[in-house]
């Protein structure tokens, strides 16, 4: 049987190749597998999932999204790694999987370079929260507080955001105990129920924090958060290291460019159309779309990527 | 307090204006409601089946669901709609069998046999039936009560006085319960506990690098939940239904042919003034026995029909039928502490995110695999004014369950004894059919033959503990706990600045170990009780 198949899989492969000459009429040769690396039900996992349903919708290409969780996004990346290059199999990461994951578990076949990143959707908005009128809803009680002796624990949901966190601390002479939750909704639970003194959060605190309920004590990417302009950037509190990132679609490695192009225009055009429902979600929950491609993306990875090398060699150099 | 009302009504809004199955006449017909109705029918048919039980049914059920429903936060109510009226439905179809035909539907209604079949054939199974089906709705009833009023002040005690090593230790004392309270030895009860949690360790944990794989790909994010719930509960269960079948075929023995009296009867007066300090007693003792993780139904109906036969011989009048001949009193003294069970069990899997028996573990199977919905203390906040979905969900729940008392309590009846025919649904048809589907909703779900094997492996796992006599429920609780356990001793351990000790510095965290002890040491059934 695979004796069969093979030629015929090659021949398929090349006829789809021929019609892909136009980019504008490259389609899939088939369904397209997406794989989602965020558990089920999640604000990631809804996004992926919207995003598959628009572009069905608009393109009339088959969609199959499936999970594969686990390790920060990189058993995703793995089993991606060995799926045909052809356009019918994609996955949503974090930019953070390839660069800083990818770097820290020595798994050097699973960086930026090992795949074809298609399209980002959203950009992190991540920030250092805390419970408003609490007794740590500013940097100066913060610091305050740990002079006083106090002990602070500090909720995070990744290793890279821990490492920040420890380099922020020993900036300022703090020494957090620093815990790590399971993602940002984990460090809201932690702070509710108040397991958790503060702790970052990558965009999800939006709703709290407008309604009163937590406040953004800094903001931990290179801009000022859209819900608290005052807030400072973790840049001016000592920190030399930001949580920029995005959330990304990526394909295998070697993918025809015309394939990579109308794929990336497709996520893009759903994304950036706000009549769909993916559009709706991550101007409600993201911060709004954030979509690159191409070069543009290629050049932001380039960037995170030495970020999370040099972030490294402090965190264990300390 | 209008804070707990707001949401109590944004619950009841969920289900009523919830995902729509259908719309009549321009009005969108709300899923979750119709969805409970279905699930009842299903239970009620399903308890009235001889080797199908309540958690075969939510095993087979939920990927149908979740195929229907899609995996977004809408689906939670009417797949848990479906499931609950299941495990309703279930509670009260199990004594069918026991009053018609002497074979118990499910293991709860054992004692249900000792008066609703002799009652039955005095020739009045109606009157049986009637009984049986009060007590057990209004068991259910009571108990759901007190689960819709204990759950959200228990959560949010062990939100505002539990940090996070005292949650560490109440985790290791529920675990080290249950391994001692089920099945008849403590060493086998440890042994299931010993094994589920280190099924649960493999691929799992904080490293990047999965642990435990021996660098097999497959399993780098673990045993998926459904593969190894699935294949040690139902599969298992179904390697023992083939054996039994195999070794009745062998020995030629046939099961006889119970006779059915067709003599009509009903409820006769005085009866439910005479069945009503039985059913309430039997409640009350169902509702505690439920509220403890994994002691079970069949002791509440053992310990409500015994204690109920202790008052009956001293208060019982000269002329009353004793105890085991057909009473009234001992078949709703049974079925009311069996069902009073279902609804106190979900005390602790709301508010503490730790189930007690399979129907519990089958609804935290369902929480998980469609999302949005994490059974736990952090369920009940009541944050305002932004809405908290899981607790709006949390009440929907208890709607929904309101709508199964109501739908048991008109109709349930009606419909159960009409069941009474599946009673003769002969088991070699049965039992592949069970295995088919449990095994194809494996594959639709996991989409991977890696899984199949995988359940395939833990249901010959699950049939070596029960040939072996150890329990697996224990195994079961201990793989879903494992990794509330595993985090929550992490998020323990760096919250207080990296200190092994984290157990013992509070008297709450020392006192719920030393029950963790205690309960080992102390609780473990006796060999005869079983």
């Amino acid at each position: 049987m695979k004796k069969f198949l093979k030629p015929l899989t090659l021949a398929a492969a090349l006829l789809s190749l021929s019609f892909a000459a136009n980019a504008e009429s490259w389609t899939p040769p088939g369904p397209i597998k997406m794989m989602i690396g965020f558990s089920a039900g999640g604000g990631a996992d809804t996004q992926a999932r919207l995003i598959a349903q628009a572009i069905e919708n608009k393109y009339g290409w088959k969609i199959l999204p499936e999970q594969i969780t686990g390790n920060g996004g990189l058993n995703l990346a793995k089993q991606l790694k060995s799926e045909p290059a052809d356009g019918t199999a994609i996955g949503m990461v974090v930019s953070e999987t390839l660069t800083y994951s990818a770097l820290s578990a020595n798994q050097p076949g699973l960086t930026t370079e090992n795949f074809t990143p298609l399209a980002s959707t959203v950009a992190f908005q991540t920030g250092l929260v805390a419970m408003k009128g609490g007794a740590f809803d500013s940097w100066d009680k913060i610091t305050a507080a740990a002079k006083a002796g106090t002990p602070i624990r500090f909720g995070v949901a990744t290793d890279r955001w821990a490492d920040v966190t420890y380099l922020l601390g020993k900036e300022n002479g703090i020494d957090f105990n620093i815990v790590q939750v399971k993602g940002g909704a984990g460090v809201m639970n932690g702070l509710r129920g108040g397991d958790l003194d503060i702790g970052w959060v990558g965009g999800a605190q939006s709703k709290p924090v407008q309604q009163g309920e937590m406040v953004n004590v800094a903001s931990a990417v290179s801009h000022r958060l859209a819900d608290s302009p005052d807030a400072p950037l973790i840049t001016d509190l000592g920190s030399k290291y930001t949580l920029n990132g995005y959330f990304m679609f990526i394909a295998p490695k070697g993918l025809d460019p015309d394939a990579r192009k109308a794929l990336g225009d497709a996520i893009a055009e759903v994304l950036n159309d706000p009549s769909t429902q993916a559009h709706a979600l991550v101007v409600k929950n993201f911060g709004g779309p954030a979509v690159l491609t191409g070069t543009a993306l290629n050049d932001t990875l380039t960037n995170l990527m030495s970020d999370s090398q040099n972030l490294l060699a402090a965190a264990s150099a300390n | 307090m209008t804070e707990v009302l707001h949401y109590i009504w944004l619950g009841i809004l969920a289900v009523f204006n919830g995902y729509p199955l259908f719309t009549l006449g321009g009005i969108a017909i709300p899923a979750a409601p119709i969805m409970v109705c279905g699930g009842l029918l299903t239970g009620i048919a399903v308890g009235a089946t001889p080797g199908l039980a309540g958690p075969m049914a939510m095993a087979i059920a939920l990927p149908i669901l979740i195929s229907v429903f899609g995996f977004t936060p809408d689906a939670l109510l009417p797949v848990f709609g479906f499931l609950i009226g299941i495990m309703k439905g279930a509670t009260v179809g199990g004594a069918v069998p026991a009053i018609l035909f002497n074979m118990p539907g499910t293991p709860d209604s054992v004692m249900t046999t000792l008066d609703g079949h002799p009652m039955a054939k005095a020739g009045q199974p109606r009157r049986a039936l009637r009984i049986a089906q009060l007590s057990s709705v209004t068991g259910d009833t009571f108990s759901d009560l007190v689960l819709f009023v204990c759950a959200p002040f228990l959560a949010v005690a062990v939100e505002a006085y539990l940090d996070l090593p005292e949650k560490t230790a109440l985790l290791i004392l529920s675990i080290s319960f249950i391994a001692a309270v089920m099945g008849n030895s403590r060493g086998k009860g440890l042994l299931a506990v010993a094994l589920g949690l280190a099924t649960a360790f493999v691929g799992t944990g904080q490293a990047l690098t999965p642990r435990l794989t021996f660098g097999n790909n497959d399993l780098s994010s673990g045993f998926s939940l459904v593969s190894v719930i699935l294949g040690v509960l139902i599969i298992g269960e179904i390697l023992i239904g083939i054996e039994g079948l195999w070794q009745a075929s062998r020995l030629g023995k046939k099961k006889e042919d119970a006779p059915h009296d067709p003599a009509q009867d009903d409820l006769q007066p005085g009866d439910i003034g005479r069945i009503a300090p039985y059913v309430a007693r039997s409640a009350f003792i169902g509702t505690i026995i439920g509220a403890l993780p994994g002691i079970g139904s069949t002791l509440a109906a053992t310990l409500g029909y015994s204690l109920g036969a202790r008052r009956h011989f001293k208060r019982g009048k000269p002329g009353d039928t004793p105890f085991g001949e057909g009473a009234p009193e001992g078949i709703a003294a049974t079925e009311a502490a069996n069902s009073a069970v279902s609804g106190a069990n979900l005390i602790p899997v709301l508010s503490l995110g730790i189930p007690g028996n399979a129907a519990a573990v089958f609804l935290i199977l369902a929480a998980d695999s469609i999302g949005g919905f994490n059974p736990g203390p952090q369920v009940f906040h009541f944050t305002s004014p932004q809405v908290n979905p899981e607790l709006v969900t949390a009440f929907g729940i208890f709607t929904l369950m309101s709508i199964g008392n109501i739908l048991n309590w008109t109709f349930g009846g009606r419909f159960m004894r009409a069941m009474g025919v599946l009673a003769r649904i002969p088991g070699p048809i049965l039992l592949p059919m069970v295995l088919l589907v449990t095994l194809t909703a494996i594959y639709v779900q996991q989409t991977s033959f890696f899984a199949l094997w995988v359940t395939m492996g833990f249901g010959v796992l699950g049939y070596v503990f029960r040939r072996s006599n150890i329990p697996v429920l224990p195994f079961v609780i201990a793989f879903i706990l494992a990794r509330p356990l595993e985090q929550n001793a992490r998020e323990a351990f760096s919250a207080t600045g990296g200190d092994p000790w984290f157990l013992f510095h509070s008297a709450t965290s020392i006192a719920l170990i030393l029950a963790a002890i205690a309960s080992v040491i102390f609780l473990g059934r006796k060999q005869a009780e079983s």
